[in-house]
């Protein structure tokens, strides 16, 4: 098995970029998704993320605004 | 070829698809080997066993389209090897990430990546193929990994 081929490239920021992109952009311009399991956005969160687990994203791709760039993790 | 190319053949997308749950097996057998956590050993063991029956599903397939192959060994040492040259292994894989795979919701996090890949790949590939009952396979095949997912979440909301 040969794992590189099904990882499908994304853009990766990392916290910095992250927080400098937040910062940078009006809030209602950008979705913060945060796509973990409930438990773990209760105890804590990214002030504004938007919950919608792994297990759910599939079959509720049509709650994101297609034309916002997405900020998952 | 570093990453899907996305004009993959239904014969190709089935040996990727081949390959890929393969490597799913072998990263669930590392898992179930590695982990003190028995709720853990045990859904990696049935998860483990899940992706060896997608993988006897995925050669039947094949061999539905391609009736000059007829022995799995065949096809896993001529064809299947031959197409997923490169990249890694799942020991090194497993040996890349052993800084980000220490703890239990560590390793849930990662199978989680790996099967939303899985969930991709099929999702993409069933909506490319033409050949009806090779769809039909695909979208099956993307909803028991979706299954998968939802149950390494809720292992995941158990040990966080």
């Amino acid at each position: 098995m040969q794992w590189k081929q099904f990882i499908t490239p994304v853009a990766s920021l990392d916290a910095d970029a992250a927080r400098a992109f937040i910062g940078d952009h009006k809030e209602g311009t950008y979705t913060l998704l945060d796509v973990r399991q409930p438990g773990e956005y209760e105890k804590a969160r990214i002030p504004g993320a938007r919950l919608v687990p792994l297990p759910e994203l599939a079959d509720r791709l049509e709650e994101l605004d297609p034309d916002r760039p997405v900020i998952a993790y | 070829m570093p990453f899907l190319r996305g004009d993959e053949t239904t014969q190709e997308i089935i040996v990727l698809a081949y390959g890929m749950e393969e490597g799913l097996r072998g990263f669930y057998t590392a898992v179930s080997e590695r982990t003190d956590d028995p709720d853990v050993a045990g859904l990696a063991d049935k998860l483990s066993e899940i992706e060896e029956r997608h993988k006897e599903r995925l050669f039947a397939l094949y061999v539905s389209m391609h009736s000059t192959i007829a022995l799995r060994e065949t096809f896993e040492s001529d064809i299947v090897t031959g197409i997923m040259e490169g990249g890694f292994t799942t020991e090194e894989f497993m040996d890349h990430n052993r800084d980000a795979m220490t703890t239990v919701p560590d390793l849930l996090s990662i199978a989680m990546m790996l099967e939303t890949q899985a969930l991709d790949l099929y999702m993409r590939y069933s909506e490319k193929i033409q050949d009806a009952p090779g769809k039909g396979v695909l979208y099956d095949l993307a909803e028991e990994e979706k299954g998968h997912l939802t149950r390494l979440g809720r292992l995941m909301e158990k040990k966080v």
